[in-house]
C-alpha cells in the first residue's frame, strides 16, 4: 500500500493541521496568482487571499475547541486576525487608489507595462 | 484572579504606566486628528497645514525628550507597556526622539521646497505622521502582532507618499509598485508571523525565546531527532525576514528601491531613506534581540502588578512568572557555555542578516556606478547603506551570547550610524530638491560647474558625499569604524568575511560619490544654464542640515556618548 503524505488528515477528526491544510493551500494560491497575474487587480486579489490564508491560520491556531492546551494562542489568535482584517481593508483602499491614479496616467493596469522605471 | 481584578489591573496599568510613556505617540494622533478637523470645518485659512503639523512634531519631540536631561536615561529600566506589546526602554526612547526630530526637520523642508501646497498640505502631512506614527510603534514592538501593525502603519502610508505628485507618470508608477511589491510581502510575513506563533503557542516575543528556550532546539536538529518543528520555525522565520528585507530594501527585495526612488519626489526619498530605514533597523534589533535572548523584562512589571503580559491568554494556563526569573537566572548560568538553548535561534538569525548584509552592501555599491539620476544613484547608495548597518545588528546578536557589553557597543555603533546617516541623507535630499525646483533637473551631469553658480550649496554637497563614502575628516567615517570595531569584536570567520567585504565596499563606494564630486566641482559649467539662485531659507536649511555632518566629524563624542547612554541598559 502507498503511504501517501498528509494522507492520515483524512483519517483523522478535523483538528488544527485541517485548518491549517486549507490555509496553506489559500497562501499557494495567493503566491502563485501573485507571481503569475498580469492584470494590478488581480495581483491585489493573490494578496488578499495570502492574508485570508495568514488569518485562517492564526484563527486554527487561537481556537480551544481544535486545541486545547497549553501551547495555544488562546485569544491573542484571534485578536490579530480582527486586525488583519482591518489592516486588509485599508491597504486594499490604498493600493485600489494607487492602481486608479496609475490607469489616469497610463491608460492601463498592466503591470507588465510599468517598465518605465528599470528596477 | 476573578474579572473584577483583572479590569482593575489593566485599567490601572494602562493609565498610570502605559499612556505616560506613549505621549508622544498619542501628540501625533491628535494633529493628524486636528488636521483633518480643520479641513472638514474649512478652518485652513486660519490654521495652515504647516503650521499645525510643524507644532505637532514639535510638541511630540518635546514629549519624548527626558525631562531631566539625557543622563537620566540610566534611569530607565526596559518595562512592557499594552499587556507587553510594546517595550518602553532606553533604545526605542533614543530611536523615538531620533524618529520625531527626523519629523520636525522634514516638515520644515517640505514647506520650504513647496512640495505640500495649499491644496494638498493636509493630506501630505496626515501621511507623513502616521508614517512617523508607525515607525515608532516599530522602534518599541515587543509583539508579533505589533510588529506587524507598525509595518503596515509605517508603509501604506509611504505607497501614498511615493505618489503624491498627481499627473505624473512615473510617480504613479513607483506608487503602484511600491504598494505591490510591499502589500505582497507583508502578506508573506504575516504567513511567517502565523506560523511562528502557531508553533510556540504565543506571539509576545520574550515569551517566544522562553518557549524556544524550551523547545530544545540542539536536540532536535542532531542525527536521529525530529526536525519537523524546526523545519516550521526555520520557515517562519524565513518568511518574517522577507518583510523585513522589504522594509530594510535588502537584496534580493530590493526592486522597489531604485523606481521607488526615481519616481517619488526627493523629499519623499528623504523621509524612505532616513526614518523608515531606522525603524526597520531597530525592529531587526528588537527581532534579533527578542527572540535570541531571555529577558529580564516580563517579570519586572510582573512581579509589581497582575501579569499585564498574561491577561490576552488568562483564560489558559498562563505562564507563572517565576519561570521567567528562574530561566533568566539559568540563562545567566549557562551564558559562558556554549550550548546554550538559544544559540541556534541565534546562529539563524545571524547567518540570515549577515548573508543579505554582505550582498545589498556589494550589490548597491555595484549598482550604483552606471546611474545618471542622481535619486537613483541614491537609491543605490541607501541600498549599500542598509547593508552595512545590517552587518553592525549581525554583529551585536552574534556577540549577545558571549559578551553583552560588546554587544551593547555594536548597538551603540549602530545608532550612532543612523543619526550621523539622518545628516547627510536628509542634506543630500534637500540640496537635490531644491536644485529641482531651480533648474527642473535630476540628472547628475546637469549639476556641472555647480561650485561657480552656487559654491555653498556644491560645497556642502561635497562634504556630505565625501562623508556618505565614510573619508575620516567627516562624521561618516566613525560609524563605519564602529561597525568594522564591532565585526571584530565578534569574531569568527563568519563576521571576519563580512568584515573584510565591508572594507572593500567603502573602496568601491569611492568612485561613484567622488564622481558626482567631480562633476559638480571640475567640470564646466553648460552654456545653456542660466543663474541658479536658492534663495536665503532654502540655503540656510541646508547649511544647518550638513553642518552637524563636518562638526560630528571634528567632534564625534557628542553622539557617540548618546548613543551609548541609550544602550547601557538594554539589558
Amino acid at each position: 500500500m502507498i503511504h501517501l503524505p498528509l494522507a492520515h488528515l483524512l483519517s483523522e477528526p478535523v483538528g488544527v493541521s485541517h485548518y491549517v491544510m486549507v490555509g496553506a493551500v489559500l497562501f499557494t494560491c495567493g503566491v502563485l496568482c501573485m507571481a503569475t497575474k498580469r492584470n494590478a487587480l488581480g495581483v491585489l486579489m493573490g494578496i488578499e487571499l495570502v492574508l485570508n490564508g495568514a488569518n485562517l491560520n492564526f484563527i486554527a491556531f487561537g481556537s480551544h475547541v481544535l486545541r486545547n492546551d497549553a501551547n495555544s494562542l488562546g485569544l491573542d489568535g484571534q485578536l490579530i486576525s480582527m486586525f488583519v482584517i482591518v489592516l486588509a481593508a485599508a491597504e486594499a483602499a490604498v493600493a485600489l487608489a494607487i492602481a486608479l491614479n496609475y490607469y489616469n496616467n497610463h491608460d492601463s493596469i498592466d503591470v507588465d507595462r510599468a517598465d518605465e522605471l528599470l528596477g | 484572579m476573578n474579572l473584577h481584578t483583572l479590569v482593575d489591573s489593566l485599567l490601572s496599568d494602562t493609565l498610570e504606566t502605559s499612556l505616560p510613556l506613549f505621549r508622544p505617540e498619542l501628540a501625533l494622533c491628535g494633529t493628524i486628528v486636528l488636521m483633518l478637523l480643520v479641513r472638514v470645518f474649512r478652518c485652513d485659512r486660519l490654521l495652515p497645514p504647516f503650521l499645525l503639523a510643524f507644532a505637532g512634531s514639535v510638541v511630540a519631540l518635546w514629549l519624548a525628550l527626558p525631562a531631566e536631561g539625557l543622563a537620566s536615561w540610566a534611569a530607565i529600566s526596559p518595562q512592557e507597556i499594552f499587556t507587553g506589546m510594546l517595550v518602553h526602554d532606553t533604545l526605542s526612547a533614543y530611536v523615538r526622539i531620533f524618529l520625531l526630530a527626523f519629523a520636525v526637520l522634514f516638515v520644515v523642508l517640505t514647506q520650504l521646497t513647496g512640495i505640500a501646497d495649499r491644496e494638498n498640505g493636509q493630506d501630505f502631512y496626515t501621511l507623513v505622521l502616521g508614517a512617523t506614527l508607525g515607525m515608532c510603534i516599530m522602534a518599541s514592538a515587543n509583539h508579533l502582532l505589533t510588529i506587524f501593525l507598525g509595518i503596515e502603519m509605517a508603509s501604506v502610508p509611504s505607497y501614498v507618499l511615493a505618489g503624491i505628485v498627481k499627473g505624473r507618470r512615473r510617480s504613479s508608477e513607483a506608487a503602484l509598485k511600491y504598494a505591490i511589491y510591499g502589500a505582497g510581502t507583508a502578506g508573506v510575513m504575516l504567513y511567517g508571523i502565523s506560523l511562528l506563533a502557531g508553533v510556540v503557542g504565543s506571539a509576545h516575543l520574550p515569551t517566544i525565546a522562553h518557549e524556544l528556550a524550551a523547545l530544545d532546539i540542539s536536540s532536535m536538529l542532531a542525527p536521529g531527532g525530529d526536525s519537523s518543528t524546526v523545519m516550521v520555525l526555520a520557515l517562519g522565520g524565513l518568511m518574517l525576514g522577507v518583510g523585513l528585507a522589504f522594509k530594510l530594501s535588502a537584496v534580493p527585495f530590493h526592486f522597489w528601491c531604485p523606481d521607488v526612488f526615481e519616481g517619488a519626489p526627493a523629499e519623499v526619498n528623504a523621509f524612505l531613506s532616513v526614518a523608515s530605514k531606522a525603524a526597520a533597523l531597530t525592529l531587526l534589533v528588537r527581532i534579533g534581540f527578542g527572540l535570541g535572548f531571555v529577558h529580564e523584562t516580563p517579570h519586572a512589571t510582573l512581579a509589581t502588578n497582575q501579569p499585564p503580559a498574561a491577561i490576552a491568554q488568562v483564560s489558559t494556563t498562563a505562564q507563572p512568572p517565576t519561570t521567567f526569573a528562574a530561566l533568566k537566572a539559568e540563562g545567566i548560568v549557562n551564558e559562558s557555555t556554549a550550548d546554550q538553548p538559544l544559540s541556534p535561534v541565534r546562529n539563524f538569525f545571524v547567518v540570515l542578516v549577515a548573508l543579505m548584509a554582505i550582498v545589498s552592501c556589494t550589490f548597491g555599491n555595484l549598482a550604483a556606478y552606471g546611474q545618471t539620476n542622481i535619486k537613483r544613484m541614491f537609491a543605490y547608495s541607501t541600498i549599500a547603506h542598509a547593508g552595512f548597518m545590517m552587518m553592525a545588528v549581525a554583529a551585536a546578536v552574534a556577540l549577545l551570547g558571549r559578551d553583552p557589553s560588546q554587544s551593547q557597543a555594536a548597538i551603540a555603533a549602530l545608532l550612532i550610524y543612523i543619526t550621523i546617516y539622518l545628516f547627510m541623507n536628509l542634506g543630500a535630499f534637500a540640496v537635490v530638491a531644491f536644485l529641482r525646483n531651480e533648474m527642473q533637473s535630476e540628472e547628475i551631469e546637469d549639476y556641472a560647474g555647480l561650485i561657480r553658480s552656487c559654491p555653498m550649496t556644491a560645497v556642502m554637497m561635497t562634504a556630505i558625499l565625501v562623508s556618505l563614502i565614510g573619508l575620516p575628516p567627516l562624521a561618516g567615517f566613525w560609524p563605519k569604524l564602529r561597525v568594522l570595531q564591532s565585526l571584530y569584536e565578534a569574531g569568527g570567520p563568519l563576521m571576519i568575511t563580512v568584515l573584510v567585504i565591508a572594507g572593500l565596499n567603502t573602496a568601491i563606494s569611492l568612485v561613484y560619490y567622488l564622481r558626482v564630486v567631480k562633476v559638480i566641482c571640475i567640470d564646466p559649467e553648460p552654456d545653456t544654464r542660466g543663474p541658479i539662485s536658492l534663495g536665503f531659507l532654502p540655503a540656510a536649511y541646508i547649511l544647518v542640515v550638513s553642518l552637524p555632518v563636518i562638526i560630528f566629524g571634528i567632534l564625534p563624542d557628542k553622539v557617540a556618548q548618546w548613543a551609548e547612554q541609550a544602550t547601557m541598559h538594554l539589558f
